[in-house]
């Protein structure tokens, strides 16, 4: 029997889709896609090639225990009984010897959904059991939400995507929305504006598919000095007297400050283009008559892409961003855009206010309580129904492998010894593999919930199998245009796989907490959906989603900026605040209370570039949304992972086009092929995150892991740096 | 005049959703074949250049050169609608002929990893047009950058170019393809 099922597509690749399931005697045989009114929700590559995701011959099959040394891979089928029965008693056995800050949990987005998507589930588990240790920072946009939190006083300051076919000007900075999606149909808003006469221009080291298809202009950049650019352009603005003056007079607060700062008048240095070609490579004329350009164009949208956020200072590069986008006044109007934290396709990272029942509670975690709050905590720093922990119990994302290494005598607040890990795969995504490879064989315990063998799971003493989006039901609201999404079981559950929430379920029993949670997943929608815009669950169901019709794009602070008396803005001045008190007030020289260049540690001009001369990014890989898919063989065929290098550099090198070559810093080592180009700056060098790290016998990678490569230091407000990373390349 | 495609060289970002799409619907493993293919080319010299895609599928020619080749008849133009289909069972395989490939400047015929492996390609997905359906790749393509249809309809509908960067109009073989491209108009 065959039947067609629509279900949305979440995958943690920038979108949300619309998946139409072919499903014969149970089993997937076909995955099409939206094919109904526009705009029509289409899957890229990654939903496209599902059906080998949930069906590939490396997917856990089994609850497994380790047999071998830890890391080596080595393990053996067991019951869910006996993996579960161990969990819980380790947990137990953690708590009671060390206490429950000895439990570090890192969680992660999954499919980024309501129900069993990030790390709700496995946090309110943990908090009824006592508390554990957290993590705190985001991996992708730490700098962006803390900049657009300071700035804005909240993290919903992107337009909907649809508005871009009001911009005439769209300045793409490190932005490419067609390998990272950025929300469904993006690319597709990107080309009705193109060919509504839009000018776009992109700045970037590399020249991407995105800038290739619509791009008038393409201005390389030195990764980790967008800053710079950014703050003489304002310098330029200022100078020839073309900013929005009666824009900053209304509703910002601190321009002035900012002013003394690029004029030079606070330290005697004028920030102006012959300052930042110096230090972006960008010629100085250019970045003058960008400026020109961006404050005489209105409406005109800056899009400031995350990944020159994920650098050692990369809350000023969106601090200079949002300030610049204020100083030309496309706040709150369509068509501009206020340089903010770009959309996150899900919830609650989007901006659209959708009305929701309630989520699960995550609840108060001890460990969390018991300790101060940090210096760098913002008041206003919500993601959606939840303050962002800020505890200073809780571990930063990038020192994970640090703390478990050290511990106490690391100046953590515990030692770790049991290490839960839910949606997330660190080992792979987190900065330094090599210390995570030093930390994990001290951990006393290690369990993970999987769909693959990562490296995470390939550290573990047992790994839980986990099932996929098709195999139980979840929700989601997102999208360019907003809509709700129904993620629904269409397939039985692959082999033993269990649901993240039937999971917990079950340890909850095991761990003797009784007011856990008594809703299936189907009834946890079900509440969702009673307080949300949805008129009719079973309609839900059926379609997969449920679409909100606006008359107009949705566009950020438009109440704020046409009443600005009635709606002050959600700072604790009510303002935009280019100047911040409450960042002041963290006292912090580095992190200063208006944007502010500051030379990056492994930038350009460190000296460390004598020995390693290349500035190393990693970016997001077309073919997997971070390290998810990487295994599948319809989409490995597509993109072979591969160092990219400049024809410059490589020439130096005598490297040819797919040579092997050896990438290398103090940090370690990765020998892979090259891909040699012109399509990125000289200087630079782009390894894609996401590969998991395989390590021969001399400790070299040869998975082309990017994060053998990046460091473990985070900029001051916590944004991991996996862009700022000084290398040198050999031809092996 | 039959089916055939059209392409908005303009649109395309080289998603590759197309090339998965037709991969599951078709059922085809990974490996040497792919009915539908997307290629990159590059143009000039760091910072001055310019990048497009071209998909690379079969363009159901008016003249197809693989047709003329081949040696067992086992390639054939459909006359009610133009779509070039291959019967496996007539193909020679790999290992004993090749001469569709040669005769193809488009890459169209492809072949699979395995022992003499009979010739495959892009049908059009006459399993879909008969439903009235358009080929999974069109419907697949985020960009609404593929179409398909009678050419008749295409050429005036997009009113495009038969040419696009990265491939010339063969006079001789007559692809069935209609492209708003990246050319630039002379």
């Amino acid at each position: 029997m065959e039947k067609l099922e629509s279900t949305a597509c979440a995958s943690h690749c920038g979108g949300t889709c619309l998946m139409k399931v072919h499903v014969r005697d149970g089993i997937i045989v076909r995955i099409e896609t939206d094919d109904g009114e526009e705009p029509q929700l289409r899957c890229c590559l990654r939903g496209r090639a599902y059906r080998q995701r949930v069906y590939a011959p490396d997917r856990i099959k089994y609850p497994l225990k380790r047999v071998g040394p830890r890391g080596k891979g080595e393990f053996k089928r067991v019951s869910w009984d006996e993996a579960l029965d161990l969990t819980a008693r380790e947990l137990k056995r953690v708590k009671e010897t060390y206490g429950a800050s000895a439990i570090l949990v890192k969680t992660g987005g999954g499919d980024v959904t309501f129900v069993h998507g990030t790390g709700r589930i496995t946090e309110r588990l943990l908090s009824l059991f006592g508390g554990y240790t957290g993590t705190w920072g985001y991996h992708s946009w730490e700098a962006a939400t803390f900049a657009s939190v300071a700035t804005y006083g909240t993290i919903a300051v992107a337009n909907t995507r649809d508005d871009l076919l009001n911009s005439r000007w769209i300045l793409m900075w490190g932005w490419n929305p067609s390998d990272t999606i950025q929300s469904t149909n993006t690319t597709w808003y990107l080309a009705q504006a193109k060919e509504r006469g839009a000018k776009i221009i992109s700045v970037d080291p590399r020249f991407t598919d995105t800038s290739a298809t619509f791009a008038d202009e393409w201005i390389p950049i030195r990764p980790s000095t967008d800053t710079a650019m950014l703050i003489a352009m304002a310098y330029v603005m200022i100078k020839e007297n073309i900013q929005d003056q009666a824009f900053l007079n209304r509703y910002t607060t601190g321009f002035e400050k900012y002013r003394d700062y690029l004029l030079g008048i606070t330290d005697g240095v004028p920030k102006n283009p012959a300052w930042a070609e110096e230090k972006t490579g960008v010629p100085a004329s250019q970045i003058s008559s960008l400026a020109r350009e961006y404050a005489t164009t209105k409406p005109a949208a800056l899009i400031a892409g995350i990944a020159p956020g994920r650098t050692a200072f990369g809350e000023q590069y969106h601090r200079a961003a949002l300030a610049l986008a204020a100083m030309t006044g496309n706040v709150g109007v369509h068509g501009g855009e206020c340089g903010g934290r770009c959309l996150g396709d899900q919830y609650p990272f989007n901006t659209y206010p959708f009305q929701l029942g309630p989520l699960m509670p995550a609840g108060a975690n001890p460990v969390d309580d018991k300790a101060p709050v940090q210096k760098i905590s913002l008041k206003g720093y919500r993601v959606g129904d939840r303050f962002v922990p800020r505890s200073s119990a809780r571990v930063h994302i990038s020192r994970l492998a640090d703390a478990i290494l050290r511990g106490k005598a690391g100046g953590y607040h515990a030692d770790y010894k049991l290490f839960y890990v839910v949606n997330s795969n660190p080992v792979d995504q987190l900065p330094y593999a090599r210390k995570w490879v030093e930390a994990l064989p001290k951990l006393e315990f290690m369990v993970v919930q999987e769909q693959f063998m990562t490296s995470t799971a390939r550290f573990s003493d047992i790994i839980l199998p986990v099932a996929t989006f098709l195999e139980k039901n979840d929700m989601i609201a997102s999208g360019a245009t907003p809509f709700y999404g129904y993620l629904k079981r269409v397939i039985e559950p692959y082999y033993e796989a269990k649901s993240q929430l039937d999971i917990a379920m079950d340890l909850a029993e095991r761990l003797g907490i009784r007011d856990f949670n008594e809703k299936t997943d189907e009834e946890w929608v079900k509440e969702i959906v009673k307080g949300s815009a949805i008129p009719d669950y079973e309609e839900f169901r059926r379609k997969g989603v449920s679409r909100i019709r606006l008359s107009k794009p949705y566009v950020a602070f438009q109440k704020e900026i046409e009443d600005p008396e009635a709606h002050p803005f959600p700072t604790p001045s009510g303002k935009i605040e280019i100047f911040s008190k409450e960042i002041e007030e963290m006292n912090d020289p580095l992190l200063p209370p208006i944007p502010q260049y500051i030379e990056p540690w492994e930038g350009p001009r460190d000296p460390l570039k004598e020995k390693y001369p290349l500035q190393l990014i990693t970016t997001h890989f077309k073919r997997r949304a971070h390290s998810q898919f990487e295994t599948l063989p319809w989409l490995r065929e597509l993109q072979p992972q591969a160092l990219l290098i400049s024809t410059v550099d490589a020439r130096s090198r005598k490297i040819s086009d797919y040579d092997l070559v050896r990438v290398v810093n103090a940090r370690g080592e990765v020998i892979i092929p090259c891909k040699v180009t012109e399509r990125i700056m000289p200087g630079v060098v782009d390894l894609p995150e996401g590969a998991w790290f395989s390590l021969d016998e001399k400790g070299v990678d040869r998975g082309g892991c990017a994060n053998v490569l990046t460091t473990d230091r985070h900029s001051p407000c916590g944004a991991q740096a996996t862009n700022t990373a000084l290398v040198q390349v050999e031809k092996v | 005049m039959g089916l055939g495609f059209f392409f908005d060289q303009t649109r395309c970002t080289n998603c590759l959703a197309c090339v998965v799409a037709c991969k599951d619907w078709h059922d085809i493993p990974a490996g040497p074949a792919s009915w539908m293919k997307v290629v990159t080319i590059e143009e000039g010299l760091y910072p001055q250049l310019r990048v497009s895609f071209l998909v690379q599928c079969c363009f159901h020619c008016a003249a197809p050169g693989c047709v003329a080749v081949c040696p067992t008849q086992a390639i054939q133009k459909r006359t009610e609608d133009g779509i070039v289909v291959v019967s496996p069972e007539l193909c020679l395989g790999k290992d004993q002929c090749h001469q569709c490939r040669e005769a193809c400047p488009y890459s169209a015929p492809q072949f699979g990893a395995e022992e003499n492996s009979k010739m495959q390609k892009c049908d059009l997905c006459l399993e879909r047009l008969r439903k009235g359906l358009k080929p999974i790749c069109v419907a697949a393509c985020p960009m609404r950058a593929l179409d398909a249809g009678p050419m008749e309809e295409l050429i005036s509908k997009h009113k495009g170019t038969r040419e696009a960067v990265g491939l010339a109009f063969s006079h001789e073989l007559k692809p069935s393809i209609v492209f708003r491209s990246r050319m630039k108009k002379p």
